[in-house]
């Protein structure tokens, strides 16, 4: 089977509209997810972390009784004392997530009386009413360390790859990989908080969603290697070329290879997303968006701030280099 | 076939071979496993001995098979995952003494802990700077043997880094005496304790355990014959207990000798009372009552009759000097031999073998059996077993008769470390202070000769023989001890020395449900998923593609062994490492075959167009995985739990992708050149 013939198709023309619309679109979702962690200014939040990253306990819960609604089980959590308990309903009908944010010390213990009092108050005939589905209790040390350890480490996992590229490559190829990550991260990081919030899908922040993330820039900085790899082959075959038609050249050559891998991967990821129960799916999910755009941001970001950032550069240089002789 | 195609013969089947070798236990657990569940859902009698039978046949391969298996982590399994950290701070504070403690001190504390509430700062170094800032002096306000102010810096440096070890000592033991087989424990940097159960039910009861403080008492040994009697009236007292019958206060065992006597006296059996002989072959005794029944009946029979003293090997010696006797609790009874016609001046021991430990203890802790026994006397088991050779499993346990009530409490120890005496055996030294000191002294004094027990939680770590009275609290334990016995002897007589309690601070539940409810989607949707790219590889790349496709098992098989060779776990995030491996080792096969492609439009040879193909996308699939191997490299040191998870799946196979993608596929494609094949379909279009 060739699906996909040899191309000729035209990339670079109005690359710097793509490139200012890619930006601008990651900036502009950040600010709106964002603006509203800023306290004081009254918006409703967006973004949902999990106790991974802010510390107390969060409970899942099944109900035997699967009509059983959130108001209920908010009533019966509120007459045993826990007020500021938060309610979200999740997987199937009558499973619900408990979680409270304020609790010091004796977290541990919360889960389990959470269980014992609800049991109390919707039991029937002495049967169990609910089970206990799982428990997270994470004191607030941990969560801080937690949320460090993840930036401290991204941190250093970039600028290991931007200077790996920049080595292998030349070090406007390591800037341009670096701008496409931070773009493929964020559009992902922002389509998953407004699908979070829409509640389609259960995606809040955790510590394992992190590991999607990861995966993310794994992807895509795989995809822009490979071009980087043609560009340097053929910058060798064809000297002379302009970058801007190198670079095009370039992106026809592989267009096949990053349509088909990238097809196969999504199909699997697509799968997981519709079979892969509470735990696979949000995780498959992210993944899912963040290979659209990161494919998506070889071409048009990646590639596209390297012709400008080169051609800006070289300007300078002639233009210093011409000074230097006058 | 050539010296050259057996090579690459070699290049595929040799990392499947290592790849089974590897995956082995993890195979051959899941096998057990089903075995040994399927013969536990029979709860017949056959059934439970059919159990018994196969648990004796297959321990060892079962344990061994356990120890090497690729481990799911919890959130695919289900089970509790607990954080500890010790409190080292309240260690300080409680380390104080309480008549010098002022509201300087006080204030100090207070600062310390907010300053490091949420922060990994080390306590110690923190709460000394702040002292110091504010002009105290340590030797005002900690109790010290010598008063320098380096002294009590170093014994509350050697206290604070104990702390882990001895709560670790502690805690390992309460949860082995609760028998959860599957727990582990480990020390996670310098000041926490990670905790793994298998089975969330546990959680709620081991959260109780865990936060208990620990509890020692020293007390006396007993080793008279009694202890014989008390054991046939726990027999007794359980068989009540089995049957339904409602057991007296306690069980009349005068009654019972008197009626023993009599059938002894008429067997006119020959002993003497007055030796340390005891008859221990139950076949020759005068009224073997299984006379003429085969092993399995006897064993069934004494076994029910003696449900808790046929467990127990005794031995009786004269004197301290003189070699013990061993006997045997049920031939004793064989035998018509009452615990009154032992010898008197006799000092007795018993021990148990290992695989009874549980049941021992299980019987032990029935209040029908415990109100049987002497109202004096508690029957305890040493905490460490006695193994055959060093590192190996223990085989035995000692039980000690101890008195019930403790002679001392262990809070009154100030120190204790390990040493060496003057012949350079390993001893432990302890101090206790002044108050301790005088009733240890009065303790001592009247039991000179005699054993003291050193009890933690209900088990005997130590049981010393008194050589003298200790006046002034400084002893000296001495036995035949290992450097590292003293050493863990040491750090439990601290835990009654130092009160560091541990505090939960994090804590992860999958229940059961949610576990294999995951696990169940979890590996099937993965597992279409994989055969989807499987199918699309061979549709798309044809002959290329199978071969793509058995290099693809192969990264997966090899990538799950690396990871169970290195006794790694596989959690969620480690799945997503694989799927991105997966996916990278997908796109080096179909970079290199659309290089083919290219080549073969460009009307080259198969040989060429192979050779081409695979030397034009290295360099891609070169950098490509070494770009994420460099990500990964960060992302292992300095991640946390999840985090490095995903980075050591990532890292091992993007390094197996190097190999299986490029070396074993190139491989295959060659030994198709080599058997004379000139075209391939590799799915390129028909150049008719």
């Amino acid at each position: 089977m060739d699906l996909i013939k040899k191309t000729n198709i035209d990339f670079v023309t109005n690359r710097n509209f793509f490139l200012r619309l890619s930006i601008m679109a990651s900036i502009i979702g950040l600010v709106i997810i964002l603006l509203p962690q800023i306290p004081g200014l009254g918006l409703p939040k967006l973004i949902e972390p999990g106790i991974d990253f802010t510390g107390g306990t969060q409970t899942t819960v099944s109900f035997a009784n699967t009509a059983t609604s959130a108001e209920q089980v908010r009533g019966a959590l509120a007459a045993a004392g826990y007020t500021s308990a938060e309610i979200k309903s999740f997987g199937k009908d009558g499973d619900f997530l408990i979680r409270i944010n304020d609790i010091k010390d004796e977290a541990s213990k919360v889960s389990a009386d959470l269980v014992q009092k609800l049991n109390a108050a919707f039991a029937k005939n002495g049967e169990k009413a609910v089970i206990l589905l799982g428990a997270d209790n994470v004191g607030a040390k941990v969560s801080a360390e937690l949320a460090t350890d993840a930036i401290i480490s991204l941190i250093i996992a970039t600028v290991i790859i931007l200077l790996y590229v920049a080595f292998r490559f030349e070090f406007a190829y390591g800037v341009s990989a670096i701008i496409a990550l931070a773009h493929d991260v964020s559009m992902a990081f922002v389509i998953s908080v407004l699908v979070n919030k829409l509640g389609i899908l259960n995606l809040e922040l955790s510590i394992n969603s992190l590991a999607a993330y990861l995966t993310i820039l794994g992807y895509s900085i795989n995809d822009k290697v490979v071009v980087f790899d043609r560009i340097r082959e053929n910058r060798e075959r064809h000297r002379g070329m302009p970058l801007a038609e190198l670079i095009n050249h370039s992106l026809n050559e592989t267009l096949s290879r990053t349509l088909i891998t990238g097809v196969a991967v999504l199909a699997a990821l697509l799968v997981m997303v519709f079979l892969g129960g509470d735990v696979l799916e949000g995780f498959a999910f992210t993944m899912f968006i963040g290979i659209v755009v990161g494919t998506y941001s070889s071409i048009y970001v990646a590639s596209s701030f390297l012709i400008w950032y080169t051609e800006r550069v070289k300007h300078k240089n002639v233009g210093s280099v011409a000074h230097t002789e006058a | 076939m050539s010296s050259k195609n057996l090579g690459k013969w070699l290049l595929i089947v040799l990392p499947l071979a290592a790849a089974f070798l590897l995956l082995w236990p993890t195979i051959n657990y899941s096998l057990l496993s089903s075995e040994r569940a399927e013969l536990e859902a029979d709860t017949s009698r056959t059934g439970r001995e059919a159990l018994a039978r196969w648990d004796a046949d297959n321990k060892e391969a079962f344990e061994s098979a356990r120890a090497g298996r690729l481990k799911l982590g919890l959130d695919l399994r289900g089970g509790a995952y607990l954080t500890l950290e010790v409190d080292v701070l309240k260690l300080i504070e409680s380390s104080a003494d309480a008549s010098a403690v002022d509201d300087d001190f006080r204030a100090i504390i207070e600062e310390t802990r907010k300053a490091t509430d949420n922060s990994d700062l080390d306590v110690l170094t923190v709460f000394l700077e702040k002292f110091r800032a504010r002009g105290k002096k340590l030797i005002n306000y900690f109790p010290a043997s010598e008063l320098t102010e380096q002294a009590v810096e170093d014994k509350l440096r050697r206290d604070a880094s104990g702390s882990v070890d001895q709560a670790m000592e502690v805690l390992s033991q309460r949860i082995n005496k609760y028998g959860v087989s599957e727990v582990s424990i480990q020390k996670q940097g310098a000041r926490r304790l990670v905790i793994e159960l298998p089975d969330e039910k546990d959680t709620l009861q081991m959260r109780e355990l865990l936060q208990q403080t620990a509890r020692l008492e020293f007390k006396r040994v007993m080793t008279d014959r009694n202890l014989v009697k008390a054991f046939y009236a726990i027999d007794q007292a359980y068989r009540n207990y089995k049957s339904g019958v409602v057991a007296p206060a306690a069980v009349d065992t005068t009654v019972a000798d008197t009626a023993k006597k009599d059938v002894a006296a008429a067997a006119d059996t020959t002993k003497k009372a007055d030796t340390a002989k005891v008859a221990t072959d139950t076949s020759k005794g005068p009224k073997d009552p299984y006379k003429g029944l085969s092993d399995d009946e006897k064993a069934r029979r004494i076994k029910a009759e003696y449900p808790f003293s046929y467990m127990i090997f005794g031995a009786v010696a004269a004197n301290e000097q003189s070699a013990p006797q061993s006997f045997d609790m049920v031939g004793l009874k064989i035998n018509g031999i009452t615990p009154e016609q032992l010898p008197e001046a006799g000092i007795f021991s018993f021990r148990i073998a290992a695989e009874k430990l549980q049941e021992f203890l299980k019987i032990l802790s029935i209040p029908q059996v415990r109100a049987a026994m002497p109202s004096d006397v508690d029957i305890l088991v040493s905490a460490n077993g006695q193994a055959s050779k060093p590192g190996a499993q223990p085989e035995a346990y000692d039980v000690y008769g101890v008195a019930r009530d403790a002679d001392l409490m262990g809070d009154v120890i100030e120190d204790a470390y390990p040493s060496f005496d003057n012949s350079n055996q390993p001893i432990v030294l302890m101090n206790m202070n002044a108050e301790g000191a005088d009733e240890w002294g009065r303790v001592t004094g009247a039991n000179i000769g005699k054993r003291i027990a050193v009890v933690l939680d209900d088990r005997v770590w130590s049981a010393p023989t008194v050589q003298n009275k200790i006046p002034n609290g400084s002893s000296q334990i001495t036995g035949n001890f290992k450097p590292e016995d003293a050493m863990r002897l040491a750090v439990v007589l601290k835990a009654g020395a130092l009160k560091a309690p541990v505090k939960i601070i994090e804590e992860r539940v999958v229940g059961p449900s949610l576990g294999e409810d995951s696990i169940r989607r979890g590996l099937t949707s993965t597992g279409i998923s994989f055969a989807l790219i499987i199918l699309f590889m061979m549709a798309y790349y044809a002959i290329g593609g199978a071969i793509a496709d058995v290099a693809l098992l192969m990264n997966i098989l090899l990538t799950v062994a690396g990871l169970a060779a290195f006794g790694g776990t596989m959690t969620l995030p480690g799945i997503a490492g694989l799927i991105l491996s997966t996916a990278m080792a997908v796109d080096a096969n179909i970079l290199i075959f659309e290089r083919m492609r290219e080549e073969l439009y460009a009307g080259k040879s198969l040989k060429s167009a192979v050779e081409q193909g695979f030397s034009r996308a290295w360099s891609a699939i070169l950098d490509s995985n070494l770009t994420n191997i460099a990500g990964a490299i960060p992302l292992m040191v300095w991640g946390s739990g999840p985090i490095k998870g995903f980075a050591i799946t990532l890292l091992v196979g993007a390094i197996i992708t190097l190999f299986t993608a490029v070396v074993v596929t190139r491989a295959m494609f060659q030994l198709i050149i080599a058997s004379g094949a000139t075209t391939l379909n590799i799915g390129q279009k028909r150049t008719a």
